[in-house]
Formats: structure tokens, sequence, C-alpha cells
């Protein structure tokens, strides 16, 4: 089998043809009991939707057949939600044709399409949190008994489910108490209790750990092998080479390239993705670790962060991985001053700043980057001036007397938008107009521009296209280089592995292992954030080196 | 080329929710009008005669100065957020310590109102920075504890005017005429009194505060995001203190110079009868809080006050149909309806289809 080619857009009458040659190849597509000629599951012709000033989607075809699960790739920007939007009747398209099961449809909202057997699950999860699952799955559909919600028959329905489909979760739990692995899985209950045949899922990884992920991904195999079908919206490389079956790639709202997973590599893909060569998981160089910086002795900081200890020395990155919700970002607010203490000890270079406000802290010399960038980080309302200004607006930029020149701040903007390619037409425009991968830039810009000693930086590039995941380690590696102690929280263990000269684990609020640059793999740490990390005869000499 | 800009800002400001909002309350006013058999454009004639005329201007401007400085008192914690819901309390109390010094002070009058004007401040601020405590150290809301302790305030100075204070000799609920002199000086034979300079220098400082300072630049980042202060390291508790102690002293300025102006004593109810304090609060709120803004959403609810009064006289329409303005006013302001943009670029045209389609 030879790769797809990417001009395939000439009318339906092909389609039978296509779908019978892939059939015959070798990969993992499982076409059930449709005939190899069946119509596709769905089928999108010439999509084009324009928004004010963007061209979203450009004459956009895919074709998804039934028991395939299809990538759909694409960075920020490139076109894949509207996409989506389109499919779901959430927007009507300007151009083209949309096919389920064969049959031309036309969409006015999301209840036809979920009528034609579409079900979504969005980004941000779309559930009652005060509400049991069962209550949750069964919303808008339930049982029903004398004209009353059969809650017995709706629990019975939700545990078949889950049984069904490998999805177990307690129907009486509820929503709010749940992690989020367990409400995506409630989100696909909901779908598959409507009757859903075709699943699309918007980014369902971004707040999964590696173990959550891998259950996932085994749940959408096996809906897959029943015959149904998923379209999978993602911009990870490693989940789309894991489970999927075909990928469209999407850039600048024009279909870049059809893939069949089985013959195409990641670079390929990212290549696709971004329109030029890219190098993937660079693992960079160590550093040369100097004096410690951060020295951080039996701290807890109520159930969250127990007795940990760590130290991070200038010129270094120490990461910490581990499942989220084992007391990473607990720890972080703490050593930045948003948590109290409860007990422990920690000096920022050899100043004890154990109970010291989160001005202080950053007097003493710290800068932080934090996980929420909306909510923490910056004020989406403000200007890029406004944003750029927090931190720097009572120490470099006000000048006597606590005066802040506008005309200060304006060029302080300037600079940092110049030094750190932040895409912003003028620092007037609110921080909300920039994408993602800009608004980190800009975050990330303004607390390097501090040279504090130390940097704590949470989840750097999570949400940010490729191109500026390596613009954004760049950064971080330079400004260990220039000798600055980094502690970096990331998800992503490929960045942690990528980035740190040193890499803690951490389960369940405490801090286990050290372990050294060579010996964290992404196999290894896997192991250790599941909890399993006492086979490591080596830790402690590794923590006597590390201090 | 400079042309170009201004028309921009001009046409953004004409389709901001405000304009917006205030045109229709003046448009639905009009059908209210005609719907009683009143001519709307003699109605409207007539606020803006008795207002702006040479006749009530001096009135607008009186008010206008109450008015401002409540605006103000509730501007400054709206910037970072805060709602200061007991400016009828802190300018009760502000307006009973200028009357207590300006009737005791051993000074000489001139001083004495310099004294009663800081008394009047330095009662409001620390009655307001108490609500603050309140929620700082006990975890009541600012909202509730600043609303709840107006009430003690109010009846506090009741109780001294009907009392401890009470004029001998007077059936009314009031102190003794302040000393000869003990009196803000005012323009010619007006009542607009140097109060009005005062509560402009309030506005001015207020303006460069917000704009041209660390603390402003503070205060507007708490009030568009407070974590993201919070994360920077400004210290919540402190700011929430120091905006009710300034927003306290700005409402106790307005009770010292209700007090030392006509009729230079404190009368109970006098000073909350008009409703300064919730004029001021839909003025700040108008605006957004913004300096400027306040400033002129502040002039605004004078003119109507002012000129309702005068329409009552003039064309038999009741003066609460300028109350009835108001209240469009913020209907509107609340949907945050606006006027279309018009579309200019060709590229644009597509997708006015596709949204209408």
């Amino acid at each position: 089998m030879t790769r797809q080619p990417s001009d395939r857009s000439a009318g339906t009458a092909e389609v039978p043809a296509e779908g019978l040659s892939t059939s015959e190849g070798p990969s993992a597509v499982e076409p059930g009991d449709a005939p190899a000629h069946a119509p596709a599951a769905v089928e999108l012709r010439g999509i084009t939707k324009r928004f004010p000033g963007t061209l979203a989607n450009d004459a956009v075809d895919l074709t998804v057949r039934h028991g395939e699960i299809h990538a759909l790739m694409g960075e920020n920007g490139a076109g894949k939600s509207t996409l989506m939007s389109v499919l779901y009747g959430m927007e009507r398209p300007d151009a083209g044709s949309i096919r389920i099961d064969g049959r031309e449809v036309s969409f006015s909202d999301p209840g036809d399409a979920m009528a034609a057997g579409l079900g979504m699950v969005h980004q941000g999860f779309k559930l009652f949190e005060s509400l049991t699952v069962a209550e949750n799955v069964v919303y808008a559909a339930e049982p029903r008994r004398f004209g009353l919600v059969d809650r017995a028959a709706a629990r019975r329905r939700v545990r078949e489910l889950a049984e069904e489909h490998g999805l177990i979760v307690a129907p009486d739990a509820g929503v709010g108490d749940l992690p989020v692995g367990l409400r995506q899985r409630v989100e696909i209950l909901k779908l598959l209790h409507r009757g859903a045949r075709t699943l699309i899922l918007d980014e369902p990884t971004a707040v999964l750990t590696p173990a959550e992920a891998d259950a996932l991904f085994a749940v959408l195999k096996s809906l897959a092998a029943q015959g149904r079908t998923v379209i999978l919206v993602t911009h990870k490389l490693r989940e789309v080479l894991e489970v999927s079956d075909n990928v469209t790639v999407l850039r600048d709202g024009r279909v870049a390239a059809r893939l069949r997973t089985a013959e195409t590599t990641a670079d390929e893909i990212a290549a696709a993705m971004t329109g030029r060569a890219v190098e993937l998981d660079r693992v960079h160089p160590p550093g040369t670790p100097g004096d410690v910086v951060l020295d951080v002795s039996g701290l807890s900081a109520g159930d969250a962060v127990r007795d940990v200890d760590l130290t991070v020395r200038a010129g270094e990155i120490v990461g910490i991985a581990g499942v989220a919700g084992n007391g990473q970002s607990e720890l972080i607010e703490a050593l930045a001053g948003l948590r109290p203490v409860t007990s422990g000890r920690v000096t920022l270079s050899g100043q004890d700043i154990t109970h010291a406000s989160a001005a202080d802290r950053r007097t003493a010399g710290l800068s932080y980057v934090p996980e929420d960038r909306h909510a923490v980080g910056t004020a989406p309302a403000a200007s890029v001036a406004d944003n750029l200004a927090m931190g720097h607006h009572r120490t470099a930029l006000s000048s006597r007397r606590g005066l802040l020149p506008p005309t200060a701040a304006r060029a302080h903007a300037r600079r940092l938008v110049e030094r750190f390619g932040i895409k912003a037409s003028t620092p007037e425009v609110p921080a909300s107009a920039l994408s993602g991968g800009n608004l980190q830039k800009l975050l990330i810009g303004r607390e390097l521009a501090h040279d504090a000693p130390l940097l704590l930086v949470e989840q750097p590039t999570r949400g940010v296209d490729i191109g500026a995941i390596q613009n954004i380690h760049d950064e971080l590696i330079a400004y260990r280089d220039a000798g600055h102690a980094v502690l970096l929280v990331s998800a992503e263990l490929s960045e942690i592995h990528g980035l740190a000269d040193r890499v803690l684990v951490m389960y369940e609020g405490r801090v286990g292992v050290t372990y050294a640059k060579d010996e964290a793999d992404e196999r290894t740490l896997g192991l250790a954030m599941a909890g399993g990390t006492a086979q490591q005869p080596q830790a402690a000499t590794q923590d006597g080196d590390g201090d | 080329m400079a042309r170009i800009p201004d028309l921009a800002a001009l046409s953004k400001a004409l389709r901001s929710p405000v304009t917006f909002s205030v045109l229709s309350g003046v448009v639905i006013g009009a059908l209210f009008l005609i719907g009683t058999g009143a001519d709307p454009l003699a109605a409207y004639g007539a606020v803006i005669a008795g207002s702006l005329g040479a006749e009530g201007i001096g009135s607008t401007l009186s008010t206008g100065t109450s008015v401002l400085g409540m605006a103000l008192a509730l501007a400054v914690p709206l910037r970072a957020g805060l709602i200061n819901l007991g400016g009828d309390g802190q300018l009760v109390l502000g307006g009973i310590a200028a009357a207590v010094t300006g009737l005791y002070s051993p000074l000489p009058a001139p001083l004495t109102v310099v004294l009663a004007l800081l008394a009047g401040m330095a009662a409001g601020a620390a009655y307001a920075a108490l609500a603050a405590l309140c929620e700082n150290h006990f975890g009541v809301p600012l909202l509730v504890s600043s609303l709840l302790l107006s009430y003690p305030a109010a009846s506090l100075a009741s109780y001294l005017v009907r009392y401890p204070l009470k004029e001998p000799g007077s059936s009314l609920p009031q102190t003794r005429r302040l000393p000869e002199g003990v009196a803000l000086p005012a323009f010619g034979s007006s009542t607009v009194t140097v109060g009005l300079l005062l509560v402009v220098l309030a506005a001015a400082a207020y303006w460069f505060t917000d704009s041209r300072t660390a603390i402003g630049y503070e205060i507007r980042m708490t009030g568009l995001n407070s974590r993201f202060t919070a994360y920077a390291g400004v210290e919540r508790k402190g700011l929430t203190l120091r905006l009710m102690a300034t927003s306290g002293a700005l409402a106790g300025l307005v009770g010292a110079i209700g007090v030392l102006s006509f009729p230079y004593r404190f009368l109970d109810g006098a000073l909350t009868a008009p409703g300064y304090t919730w004029t001021g609060l839909t003025a700040a709120l108008l605006a957004a809080a913004a300096p400027l803004g306040t400033v002129l959403a502040s002039f605004f609810f004078a003119v109507l006050q002012v000129g309702g009064l005068s329409m009552e006289r003039t064309t038999e329409v009741p003066r609460e149909l300028t109350q009835v303005l108001q209240a469009i006013v913020i209907v509107f302001l609340a949907a945050r309806l606006r006027f279309p943009r018009r579309r200019k670029s060709t590229d644009r045209e597509p997708v006015a289809q596709g949204e209408f389609a």
C-alpha cells in the first residue's frame, strides 16, 4: 500500500473503490460486518468556512470509514475545531456537503447531529458537577417510568454500558468528586447511552495522565472493534501513532496530508502540520550545576504536599514528573507563596522564605510561570503591555515614588515582544487576542525578564503549537545556561526527559526517587508515576549527588 | 493623518454600550411622554433649560458636587472589583464628625473648616475600614459588611441630633447652626462652594493614580483578574483595606462638604435623602469606574436630577420620569447592548451572509 494521494478530492463515485483498496491493506481497520464498498461513516466534501479576516476551512475533504479511528491533526488555528463544529451542527459551512452513512445531511444544531448518530466529547467537559454519574449519563434521554425518571433503570443502564465498554465508573459517584479521567468516561458513556455511532473527541488527552490516556485508547480501540467510528481531534503525535488508523492533517484551513498511520512517522506528520521539518523531542545536553539556589526540606502543605525534600542548583533544570493531582501544583504554589506551608523549611539563595509573602519571595529572587495562563498568569482583558508590566511595575518600570509612566510600560512591552517573538499587532491589544502559544511566550518572557535566580515553571508548553514548543524549550535551556535554577513541572514526559538535568517523581504528595538525566527514560518515569518506585536502589546515591 | 484615528476613536465611543444605553433611555422616555400626552421636546427642553440654564446651573453644580464625590467614593474600590455599599453610613458619619468639629473646635474659623473636612474624612475612612476588616479577618463579604454597617451609623447620627446634639428649642432633629465663618466659601451668591473644587481635585487625583502610578496599575489589574495580581505578589487584604479607607474618606468628605454648606448644620436625613450614594454608585458602574467616565456620568445624573425638578415645575411632567430614564439607561447597560458595527471591508460581506443564513 502506498500512501493515499492527497489530491483525492473527486466526487463520491470514487469512494467505493477507495474503500476497497483500504480494506485490503494490513492496517488495523476492522470494517466489521460492513461491506468494503459501504458508504463512509462520515464524509465531508469541500467544506469551506470563513470568519472575519480568516478562511478557517478551505475546501476541506474528510472521509472516515466505519470502525475506523481517524485522527484529525493540526496546530492551533489550523481549522480542526471549525471543521468539527461544522460537522456537529454548531457552525453552518459557507460551502460543501456532509454525508453520514452515504445520506446527505444538513444540521442546524448539535441536536440534529446527535439524531444522526454523532456524538462529541468537548475539550471542556459539559457535565453537572453536583449530580451523579448516572444522572449525567441519562440527562436529556432519561429512562422513564410513569412519566418520572426511573433512577434504578438509569443506574442499571450506566452499569451495563460501563461493563460492555470497559468504562468502569460508579453510577452513584458525584461527578464533582471524580478525577478528570473518569469524568471523560462519563462523557463517553453519555454519548453511548444516546446511541452515538460516531464519536468525536476534541483533544481528549489534554487533561489526562499517560496511564489515563492509555486506558482511554484501549476503550477507543474496543469501540472501533465493535464497529463504532472515532474521530480524534488532537495535536499530539504520539497518541495518533499509537491509536489511529488514518490521519488527516490540516494546515491553514486546508488538508495538508492524508496518511495511513501504519506507514507514516511522527516526523512526517509534524512536517505536514508545520510545513517544515521539525526536530521532535530533542534531548538537550545537560547543564553545569553550581551552588544550591532552592533548598526545600521536609516541606508539607496541608494533605497535598507531604514531607518534600528537594534542591535546585544554579545552571540546572530539575523536573517534577507525576500524574496530575499528586501534589505538583500545590508544591509549586507553596514555593511561590500562594499556599500556606504547614511544616518544613524553604531557603532561596540562603534566605529563609518558608513563610514569606509572594511579594517577598519575588524580591528574594523567584519568578514563576503558572500552569493556568488565563486564570492566574495573565489578565486576559488587559492589554499586552499591562500584562507584560506585571511584576516589573514596582521595580524596573516605576521611577521614584511609585510613578509608573505609561511610556515606560509600552517601551518595556515592545522590548519583550521583540525579544521573545510574541506576535501582537500592538502592545495595546488585549492579551485575550493572542493565540495560546503567543500568550505563553508573553508569560514566559515576562518571567524570564526578571532574571531571577530561580524560575518555577509549570506545564510550559501545554496547548502550544509544535513550532512554539521548540522556541520555549530553547528559552528555558538558555535561561539555565545563563546560570539560573529552574524547577519544571510537566505532564509531558518527553518534555521532562528533554529538558531536565534531574527528575523527581511526585506520587501522593511525596517526592520519591531522583533520577539522573540518563536514567530518566519515559518507561522508568511512567512506572514511578504509578507509584512503583521502590525498586530503584540507586535513588539514595542520586539524592546524595544532588545535594 | 491625525484625524483618522480621532474619527476611529469617536466612532468607537459612539458605538459603545454607554451611548446606546443613554440614547435608548432618551427614546423610550420620549415614548412614555407621548403616551401620557406630554410633548417630549418640551419636557426634555425643560430638563436641559432647568439644569444648564442660568437659573439651574448653580444647583446642578452643587448637586454634582455630592454626586461626583459619592461616585468617586464608590469608583475607587470598584476599580479593583470591590463594591462598597456602605456609602450612606460613611457619608453620615463624615457629616456628623464635621458638624461636631465645627461646633466645638476652639480654633479660628478657617482652620476649623479644614479640621472639620479632615474629621469628616477620617470618620468615613475609619468606618469603611471597619467593613474591610470584617471581610479580611472574619470572612464577611465586603458587600454585606459594608451595607449592614451602614444602618447603625445612620441610626447613631440620628440619635445624636435628636438628643445630645439637638438644637435647643428647635422642633427639628438637627444640630445648632455652625458658628459664623465656619463654612466653605461659596462662589458669588450661588450655592456652589469650594467643595466642588475639592471633589474635582479628588477626581484629578484619582485619574492620575489610575493611569500613572504603580498602585493604580495594581488596582486596575486586580479589578480585571484578582488571581493574577495575587500571583504577582499584590497583597489582597492590604489593598482592600486601603481602598475602602480611601472610599470612606471620600464619602466622609462629601458629608463634611454637605454640613459646611447651606444650611450649615447637620439635619437628620438631609445628607441621605437625595440618594447621592445610589446615584453615585450608578454613575461609577456606568463608567466601569474609569476616572473620566465617572466624572461625565456624575454630571449627567446631576443634570437629570436637577432638570427633572425644573421639568415638573414648568411642564407638569412628574420628575419621576428622570428616574425612569436613569433606570432604562442602567437596564440597557446591564444588557451590554451596542450599535452594530458597520461593515466596511469587502472581505467581511460573505461573513454577514454566513451569519444570517
